[in-house]
């Protein structure tokens, strides 16, 4: 059998008696593992292992985390259910229904904004297509669960108020 | 015929064709415009069609000169685009910028023309704008944002010229200037939602489609409008299996660009409340499975006494139903919700989409009580296609005691005394042919998925066909078509009707 | 009647042995493999916050495992699908029925032998029912009817006969060697030296054959590097992909009883099964007094180090956890000063008094114990390697199968028969 895809040096041709009989090779890699073994039994507290509930990642602060909205003055949200973060959204996760704002100046305003954080790639293309800084990612909650499908979609009021733990 | 240069391009029209057209068919585009409208009078108050023209030492507007033999125009040098930019930055200057919130954002010919002729950086802060009344209510239809609005007076144009109403007027001057209706007085005419299409910003919107949905989402199916006899050519503006408005489609044989506010309401009919999705048999929500059972113990198999037709139904659907009754006697079934008010401009009094095409079947047609006479003179099942002929209490007296198959959109007075209710599919839900009060056959197709569990017409006809045994049902509504095709003889294969309808017999308008 | 009884004994002794030693397995499986590849491992099951280092996780892995959906696959066949782990777990145990823990135990005036059954032929009732594990494997593959585990089982039975071969030709020297196919034979003729210095261990007289042997074995084993009939990489699962719940576990268990008879093959031909090198049972018997006192000395200062160690951790972890965790050093310290405590107060015993009868049973327990940690040994290896080595690639575990171990093993046959009949 020949593997001429290979790169040279690979070959039978190519290998010293000890390499080609194998077994020496495998004792001299039983050998590495082994240091590491032992190696990790002694230091057992210089693992790179992160313990992540105890400890956590500090992510930088242009970190993506999980959406909130933004609020006016008075706790309403900004947004005016223009869409464009929607439109703009690769997984197709925003839906958004306009309502008439009883305010002339405000006029649209959502009645219903939700997200399914299951479909959302956490891209950021939304916070860029924002007209009116309505939307973030800037929580920096990066722990999402919950214990049905459902509960991933969250409403605009958990938007407005994003500030829980990542627990939906 | 005037032979011109536009552009360097030679181009030779007729004589009375105005420079706005001659420069449309040289370019391949129109020119930049807001006030221009090919149904409406000249105006000239956009300025924006600017072109120069050799020999006159200003720059003139397109629309309102005509051509002249030896004419050399320019649409495109500098001088041209320096002066439609800075028409464009006028027209802006108090505009309030709010396409987030704007229902015109996505067909705005603000928005495309400054994307195309603009892109300036604007001197104006927005503080400093004017600021008028926004979402003002001037009609049941139509919400009016002056603030929005170019003033180009297509809508007050359309309300004088087309509708005759006269509504709406410019108010105050410079930059106070202003659309709007005299105290006490509304946009209230059956026309009013044409003003929302012809208005190039979003001064005017409609007050149905308002804030319901972003119109780059949507997709369009073109279709007839179902309102009247007139078969007035719509496009179907749907999305995610919801329809969203209804929009003219130009067809100058029927309804040039213009439809009614009754006809542009006809697709709430599809979303509302009471659709059957199920077939039921004896009052019990069934399957189609059981369907063809429960049609053959009504004693389907040896052929129904008799069928009605509704005028609503599609031409395919009045052939099959005729091929489906045989012997029996067929009858299009009228109802007074049928008939009404007849406008001066594109409603008809028949309020029905398609009774020439039961006429062109040779069905026989009658209201209530000449229903009821008929169904007292035969025996056997009923088959009732369309419409609601037991509103009329002569055929529920006439109907008592009777074995009826109903095949209908909405739960009512007849599906409520069927043994068997079929749901069946609204006209945005199937494809069809109607025939329009002048005979022409124009086609519509589907938009939007069926409701629930309900089918294509043509489909649960074809299976009541396979009941009775009588001969091979069609597979395909193309299949369907052909028969059709062979069996009335219109002198078109009705399978590639064109755009614009066809008319057995040629035109006669 | 004391037959049976104390060939159940032997067999639960065997049962536990082998479970117990599961449990311990797959533990020094996940924290080994973490190891060698710098993580932490399993860490986080616990029991009132004790977490005895990942122990707790093989447990919480049964309870999880019990509980867990019965999920199987529409088109199986029913009876082979249902027997097939069954199958597979039995032939596992089974195949210590002759292998010897031990010299003799006397209880009760009774010289005990400690093998279930002391076949003589011992050796072939391995091989025959080694190979019937194939069977399970083959069945698993076949019956869950899925392309994934035929492929498996299919593999499996290819490399079953191709390294049985070899296997069976390595024994063949040892044979020879100890001319017998009795195992109690072959481990006691292991007690002798050879040259006067080296133990006549398998491994010394027939180096070669032990090669050929462990390789077969670790082919047998289905383990890693020749862990095709699983190979997740092409093949998802292999042979029980399409089992889950306890079914699963039954294969997953079967897979490291395997490796304890592996381990256990190993020990028995080649490494002198229970005999303790220059230590033969009469000396044991003659100075377990001495050697009694000196284990005990020796246990209560190891259980003493650990102890201290704990003690360390109690003092640097201080709240770490925030937790029942915390706890958990101070417990351990707790418990191995104790057992350090136990092993002193045993010296008040007299334990270098001991009489010819319990002389007898130290010298049993310690063979049992040598034997035990053999066992423990080569299962590590058996994990050691395959945290180690890649996998195979099919055509080579054949090209080795075939045109190396099988003539190797012809030729160390035949070398082996000349020298014995020269010698």
């Amino acid at each position: 059998m020949s593997f001429e895809g290979l790169p040279k040096g690979s070959g039978d041709k190519n290998r010293s008696f000890l390499e080609s009989i194998y077994l020496w090779e495998v004792v001299r890699g039983l050998r590495v593992t082994a240091g590491h073994l032992i190696r990790n039994i002694l230091h057992t507290d210089d693992m790179p292992t992160m313990q992540y509930p105890e400890e956590k990642r500090v992510y930088g602060d242009r970190f993506r985390g999980r959406h909130r909205l933004m609020q006016r003055d008075d706790g309403s949200a900004k947004c005016v259910a223009c869409q464009m973060c929607s439109t703009y959204c690769p997984a197709d996760c925003i839906e958004i229904v306009g309502a008439e704002h009883p305010d002339p100046k405000i006029e649209k305003y959502p009645l219903t904004f939700e997200i399914d954080l299951l479909r959302c790639v956490y891209c950021g293309l939304c916070e860029e297509a924002c007209p009116c800084d309505a939307i973030r990612l800037d929580t920096g909650i990066y722990e999402i669960a919950a214990d049905s499908r459902e509960k991933f979609v969250v409403d605009k009021e958990f938007l407005l108020n994003n500030d829980t733990d990542g627990t939906l | 015929m005037a032979k011109l240069t536009i552009d360097g391009k030679e181009i030779e029209v007729p004589d009375g064709t105005s420079l706005f057209d001659a420069c449309r068919d040289a370019r391949g585009e129109a020119l930049p415009h807001f006030c221009y409208h090919p149904d409406l009078s000249i105006a000239g108050v956009c300025r924006l069609c600017q072109v120069e023209v050799e020999g006159m030492p200003k720059l003139t507007i397109a629309c309102n000169t005509g051509v002249r033999d030896g004419m050399v125009v320019h649409t495109r040098n500098e001088r041209v685009t320096r002066a439609s930019t800075q028409i464009l930055e006028m027209h802006l200057i108090n505009h309030p910028v709010d396409c987030p919130i704007c229902d015109q954002a996505g067909e705005c010919g603000l928005q495309d023309q400054y994307m195309k002729y603009g892109l300036y950086d604007a001197e104006v802060e927005m503080d400093d704008k004017v600021n008028k009344a926004k979402a003002q209510v001037i009609g049941p239809h139509v919400i009016l944002d002056k603030e929005r609005c170019v003033l180009c007076t297509r809508c007050v144009r359309f309300c004088d010229e087309v509708t005759g109403t006269g509504e709406l007027g410019i108010f105050n001057r410079g930059n106070r200037a202003e659309i709007g209706t005299a105290p006490g007085v509304e946009l209230d005419n059956n026309y009013s939602m044409n003003t929302v299409d012809i208005c190039p910003v979003g001064a005017l919107t409609g007050r149905d489609f308002r804030f319901q949905k972003r119109v780059w989402m949507l997709k369009a199916a073109s279709s007839i409008c179902p309102g009247c006899a007139t078969g007035c050519n719509v496009r179907i503006d749907h999305e995610a299996g919801r329809i969203y408005r209804l929009k003219p489609r130009y067809n100058p044989e029927v309804n040039g660009r213009w439809m009614c506010d009754k006809g542009r309401l006809t697709y709430k009919a599809v979303h509302e409340d009471g659709r059957l999705g199920e077939p039921m048999v004896a009052g019990q929500p069934g399957n189609w499975a059981g369907v063809s059972g429960a049609v053959a113990d009504l004693g389907a198999k040896e052929g129904f006494g008799l069928a009605v037709a509704s005028p609503h139904l599609s031409l395919e659907e009045m052939y099959l139903l005729k091929k489906l009754a045989g012997e029996a006697p067929v009858h299009g079934g009228l109802t007074d919700a049928d008939r009404g008010e007849k406008d001066k401009l594109l409603l008809d009094a028949d309020r029905t989409p398609n009774r020439r095409g039961l006429g062109l079947l040779e069905i026989g047609q009658g209201d209530g009580s000449a229903l009821a006479a008929v169904i007292k003179g035969v025996t056997g099942p009923i088959l009732i296609h369309g419409g609601d002929p037991a509103a009329d209490p002569a055929v529920t007296e006439a109907l008592s005691g009777r074995d009826v198959v109903y095949i209908g959109t909405h739960e009512n007075a007849t599906s409520a005394l069927a043994a068997v209710v079929l749901p069946g599919a609204m006209w945005a839900e199937k494809a069809g042919i109607f025939v329009n009060r002048d005979g022409r056959l124009q086609e519509f197709r589907q938009a939007v998925a069926r409701h629930g569990n309900a089918r294509e017409d043509w489909r649960i006809l074809a299976e009541l066909l396979n009941v009775g045994g009588k001969e091979d049902a069609p597979g395909s509504l193309k299949a369907v078509r052909a028969g059709l095709t062979s069996s009335i003889d219109p002198g078109t294969d009705l399978n590639q009707l064109p755009e614009r309808g066809f008319v057995p017999g040629g035109e006669v308008r | 009647m004391t037959i049976v009884f104390d060939t159940l004994a032997k067999i639960a002794f065997f049962f536990v042995l082998i479970m117990g030693l599961v449990v311990v397995l797959i533990w020094m499986e996940r924290k080994g493999a973490a190891f060698i590849q710098d993580r932490t491992g399993p860490n986080r099951a616990s029991i009132g916050g004790v977490r005895l280092a990942g122990l707790v996780h093989p447990v919480a892995d049964v309870f999880k495992l019990l509980f867990k959906e019965d999920i199987t696959p529409d088109n199986r066949h029913k009876a082979l699908y249902n027997m097939a782990p069954w199958l597979v777990m039995t032939v596992a145990l089974s195949t210590y029925a002759v292998i010897p823990f031990g010299d003799f135990l006397t209880v009760a005036g009774r010289r005990v032998p400690l093998v279930v059954a002391d076949l003589n032929v011992g050796l072939l009732y391995i091989l025959a029912v080694a190979s019937l594990a194939t069977y399970g494997v083959v069945m698993a593959g076949w019956a869950a009817n899925n392309k994934f585990t035929f492929l498996g089982g299919i593999r499996a039975t290819s490399q079953m006969i191709s390294y049985e071969i070899s296997m069976g030709l390595a024994l063949m020297g040892l044979v020879l060697v100890f001319s017998s196919l009795r195992l109690t034979d072959i481990v006691a003729g292991q007690g002798d030296l050879v040259l006067g210095f080296l133990p006549k261990w398998g491994v010394v007289v027939q180096p070669l054959g032990f090669i050929l042997f462990i390789v077969a074995v670790f082919a047998e084993t289905n383990r890693n590097p020749f862990d095709l009939p699983e190979g997740e990489s092409e093949i998802v699962a292999g042979y029980h992909l399409e089992y889950s719940s306890m079914k699963f576990a039954l294969f997953f268990m079967a897979e490291y009883a395997h490796m304890v008879i592996g381990a256990s093959l190993i020990a028995t031909f080649y490494f002198g099964g229970y005999q303790i090198p220059w230590l033969p049972r009469p000396l044991i018997e003659a100075h377990a007094g001495l050697i009694l006192t000196l284990k005990l000395i020796g246990v209560a200062i190891a259980a003493l180090l650990i102890a201290m160690l704990f003690f360390r951790r109690v003092q640097k972890e201080k709240g770490k956890f925030g937790d029942a965790r915390d706890r958990e050093p101070v417990i351990g310290a707790g418990l191995w000063a104790l057992i350090s405590l136990g092993a002193l107060a045993g010296l008040a015993l007299k334990p270098w008094a001991i009489g010819p009868v319990g002389a007898e049973m130290v010298a049993s327990l310690f063979q049992i114990m040598a034997f035990v940690a053999k066992v423990v040994f080569f299962a590590w290896l058996f994990i050691w390697v395959r945290w180690t080595l890649p996998r195979f690639r099919y055509d080579q575990l054949m090209h080795l199968g075939w045109k190396v171990w099988l003539p190797l093993g012809l030729a160390n046959l035949v070398v082996t028969a000349l020298v014995m009949a020269i010698v």
